[in-house]
Order: C-alpha cells, then sequence, then structure tokens
C-alpha cells in the first residue's frame, strides 16, 4: 500500500514539473516551428536581449513589484502591530484586511478599474502599485502577525520602564525581534507582485505592460521558442527569489543582537 | 498607548478604506448601472457562470482525488522527506502561474490534448494541487495514530478504519482545500485562454466586456456577483470552522 502511495506520488510530481523542464528545454531549440528537436541553441535568448520593448517592460516589473513591496510592507506591519491591541471594530478591521485574499484577483483587479474610472484616474504603472498594495498589504501583515505572536509583549513594556520611549522601545527591542518575519513579508510582496498577471492587466495601461503581460499577448499570438526563453527566465527569477527568501527566513534570531 | 495605537492604525485604516471599501464601492456601482443590469438578462451570463460553476466543482473534486494519498503519503515519511517533498510540492507555487499554464499548453498542443474543457480542467487541477495538498497535509498529520490502531484493534478492515475515522477526522483540511482551489477556480482569468479558446468561463466574459466590448457596466455587474458569490461561500466555511472548532 505504501509503495502503491509513493509511486503515485511520484507520478504527481513529475506531472508537476515535467512540463515546466519540457517547455525550458525548447527553449534552447533551433527550430521555430517544430516541436522536434533539430540543434542546440541560444538564439531565442539573444533575441530576448536585444529586445529594447522587452527590457522596458521588464523595468516596469521591477518598478512595480518594488514600490509596491516598499509601501505594502510599511502598511502591512503597521497593521499587524496594530491588530495586538483590542478595539471597537477589530473583527471588522481584520475581515476588511482579509478581504482582497477572499475572492479571486479578478474581483480585486475589477474593483479597481471601476474605481479609477469612477475618479477618472488615468490608468498607469502607479495604478497598478495601488492595486497590488491593496492584496500585499493582506499578505505581509499576515506574516508579520505570525511573527508578533510569538513574542513576548512584556520585553516591549520592560524597556519603556527602563526609560526608552516607546518609539526607542520600538526601535530596539520589537522591531529586531520582528524583523525576519517583516522581510518574509517583504519578500512575499515582490514575489506575487513579481509574477502577477490578473490585476496588473486590469489596473495598468498596455503602454506601461509588465513581463507576464508580455507572455499573455505572445501567447494569444503564436506559440513560439522566443516565449519559452522568456518564461525560462521569469522562472528562473522567481526561484532565485525563492532561495533568498529560504535564506533569509532561516536567519536565527534568537538573541536579536543588531 | 491609545496614540500609539491610533498612530498605528491611521494609514493602513486610510489606504483600505481609499484603496478597498470605496473602489468596491464603485464596482457596486458601475454594476447597478443600465448596462450592468442589462447583462443579467442575457443567457449568455448565466450560462458562463454555470460553466465556471461546473468547472470549479470538478477541479475541485480531482484536485481533492489526487491530493488525498499524496498528503496521506507525505505525512508518513520520515521529517526529512517530509520536508522534502513539501518543498517539491510547494515550489510551483510561488512561480508564475501563467508562466506554468504556457509550460502545459507547451506540452499538450503537440499532442492534441489541448482544446476541450477536458484539458482546462486538467490544468486547473495541475495548478493548484499545492493548495490542496497543504491543507490536507497538516491535518493528516495531526491525526492520533492511537485512533486508527484502536480502530483495527477493534476489528475494523483498514478500510473501514480509513472512511471511518481519518476522512471524518481530516474533514477540515479537506473543506479548507477545497475552498482554497474552489474560489480562485471559479474566479479564473488566462488559463483558460490558453488552453482552450473555446471554453471561456466568468473571468474571460469579464475580459471581453472590459478590453474588447468596453461595456464596463456588464464587467462589473458579473464581477460582483463573482465577489458575493464568494464571499458568501467564505463565510459558510468560517461558520463551519467554528462549529467544528467546539468539537
Amino acid at each position: 500500500m505504501r509503495k502503491l502511495l509513493g509511486g503515485f506520488t511520484a507520478l504527481v510530481l513529475a506531472a508537476l514539473y515535467a512540463p515546466i523542464l519540457v517547455m525550458m528545454a525548447f527553449s534552447f531549440n533551433e527550430s521555430k516551428y517544430s516541436v522536434r528537436w533539430t540543434g542546440f541553441t541560444l538564439d531565442w535568448y539573444r533575441k530576448l536581449a536585444d529586445d529594447a520593448v522587452l527590457h522596458r517592460e521588464f523595468g516596469n516589473t521591477l518598478i512595480l513589484a518594488v514600490s509596491t513591496t516598499v509601501i505594502s510592507t510599511v502598511l502591512g506591519t503597521m497593521a499587524a502591530l496594530a491588530a495586538r491591541d483590542s478595539f471597537r471594530g477589530k473583527r471588522l478591521y481584520t475581515m476588511l484586511i482579509a478581504l482582497p485574499v477572499m475572492v479571486p484577483d479578478i474581483v480585486l483587479a475589477i474593483a479597481m478599474r471601476a474605481f479609477f474610472s469612477a475618479v477618472h484616474f488615468p490608468l498607469s504603472l502607479g495604478t497598478a502599485v495601488i492595486a497590488h498594495t491593496t492584496f500585499n498589504l493582506a499578505y505581509v501583515a499576515v506574516v508579520v502577525s505570525a511573527r508578533l505572536q510569538g513574542l513576548d509583549r512584556s520585553i516591549e513594556l520592560a524597556a519603556q520602564d527602563l526609560g526608552a520611549s516607546p518609539v526607542r522601545a520600538f526601535w530596539k527591542v520589537t522591531m529586531p525581534a520582528i524583523l525576519p518575519g517583516v522581510v518574509s513579508g517583504a519578500v512575499l510582496a515582490f514575489t506575487l507582485s513579481f509574477d502577477d498577471f490578473v490585476i496588473t492587466y486590469f489596473t495598468t495601461s498596455p503602454g506601461d505592460a509588465t513581463l507576464p503581460m508580455r507572455i499573455y499577448s505572445m501567447v494569444r499570438f503564436a506559440v513560439t521558442p522566443e516565449i519559452n526563453a522568456l518564461s525560462t527566465v521569469i522562472l528562473l527569477a522567481s526561484l532565485a527569489l525563492i532561495v533568498a527568501a529560504l535564506k533569509i527566513s532561516r536567519v536565527p534570531v534568537a538573541g536579536g543582537g543588531r | 498607548m491609545k496614540g500609539r495605537l491610533l498612530a498605528l492604525l491611521a494609514a493602513p485604516t486610510a489606504w483600505l478604506i481609499l484603496f478597498l471599501v470605496i473602489p468596491t464601492a464603485a464596482l457596486a456601482a458601475a454594476a447597478f448601472s443600465a448596462d450592468g443590469v442589462r447583462a443579467l438578462a442575457e443567457p449568455v451570463t448565466w450560462l458562463l457562470f454555470w460553466r465556471s460553476f461546473r468547472i470549479a466543482v470538478v477541479s475541485t473534486g480531482l484536485c481533492l482525488l489526487v491530493s488525498y494519498p499524496v498528503a496521506y503519503f507525505i505525512a508518513g515519511c520520515s521529517p526529512r522527506w517530509r520536508g522534502l517533498l513539501l518543498f517539491l510540492i510547494v515550489l510551483p507555487f510561488w512561480t508564475n502561474l501563467l508562466v506554468r499554464t504556457y509550460a502545459l499548453k507547451f506540452c499538450l498542443d503537440p499532442l492534441g490534448w489541448s482544446n476541450s474543457e477536458a484539458a482546462v480542467v486538467v490544468a486547473l487541477v495541475q495548478s493548484f494541487l499545492p493548495f490542496m495538498i497543504l491543507p490536507l497535509y497538516s491535518s493528516i498529520e495531526k491525526l492520533p495514530k492511537r485512533l486508527l490502531e484502536a480502530a483495527q484493534d477493534l476489528g475494523a478492515s483498514p478500510a473501514r478504519a480509513f472512511w471511518t475515522v481519518t476522512v471524518p477526522l481530516t474533514m477540515p483540511g479537506i473543506a479548507a482545500g477545497c475552498i482554497l482551489v474552489f474560489i480562485p477556480v471559479l474566479g479564473i482569468f488566462a488559463l483558460p485562454e490558453f488552453i482552450d479558446e473555446r471554453s471561456p468561463m466568468i473571468g474571460s466574459q469579464i475580459n471581453l466586456y472590459f478590453m474588447k466590448n468596453s461595456n464596463p457596466g456588464a464587467g462589473s455587474a458579473l464581477t460582483l456577483i463573482l465577489m458575493v458569490l464568494t464571499i458568501t461561500l467564505t463565510g459558510l466555511y468560517s461558520r463551519f470552522k467554528k462549529s467544528e472548532g467546539l468539537v
């Protein structure tokens, strides 16, 4: 029985990874039209490297991801810190924070689009930053909250008793202790933003396209080895991010000397 | 203390009101326009909701069928293997869904396996598998082994012990996994278009209204219905979770 289950698990893993690996392999295939292997080439990557529009789209993707990461990390951390206290309307507050995560992303995207159009705000990279921040805020708040739960609040109060101002106590005691949570929240926000297609697609102008939007329009046009190459680059970038995130979250925090 | 709380609350609350509450109101306002109301009378709206619902139910069910044995197997591994297998299951979730869908399309197209609703379901199951496996794993892992042994000592066959002990006790994981898969699948966009253009779901129709037919009212109406549906589902789920928590 156990062997059967193991074999099935191996099969499922193969189904998860095989398409990705095959797709990556074919980004090095010479033939433009055939799915048969005709020879190794780096031409498709060279084509990507020479594509000026693609460079701009890559820049847009980074600007979007970095901006929303900064804003949502600050706001999400504040939201998580506030949620430690009890106050009137807290249930509503936590529900509101979680709302963007509870609905399919197209719902948030369209709500944002309806809003920008109602206030006659032209779509741009900036409007996409706002939309991304609204959902990233939720993820950062959840990650930081998890970290805060393990934190003994009396240490912060002790610092204040010993004469530290609340602000100083926060930066010297609380912040170093929750920093790993804040950093993983930030990495999560960056990754989600970097990989997002649906929300960006509906909240930015076509002139401010990002890499996932490029993939979408390329695939709708035709399947080419160039898409394989671009997809491979995006996948490897995401993988690099995960590895970085794992390294960070494993940093020992006990002692908190900083 | 009070001042500190206010200072912490002010910025995120202002953001959420300005960029979540008001946009939701704007969505509702656009949905209740003449165009929006007219869209509700269109048979295609309900046809697509029905198809999305059907695809989401089937994909969630298949996801559960595939995930349960995997989660069960992983929960029984040594801690080392457990860590590795879970990592391998979660890893694709961290990468771009569009790119993964493209990879699948790239492999299915030459085999002639795409271009059907069944292919869309297969792609959805493949893409959302981690969302099902993780909650299942955590509830199977928590299962007290003694209970299963007790059931078998008392004469239950392994199959009977599985259906009368394991499955009911892992219901929280099953429910969590189903909700985590069902909701995003119901509102999926781009994946059906990649795999089979002739199997559009509600997300495809919303896109059509906004990007091709320039009918934001109709698109907003569909989105609002989708929002109400998914929030109702989450509400029902959290009720279930609460009642489950008392046991």
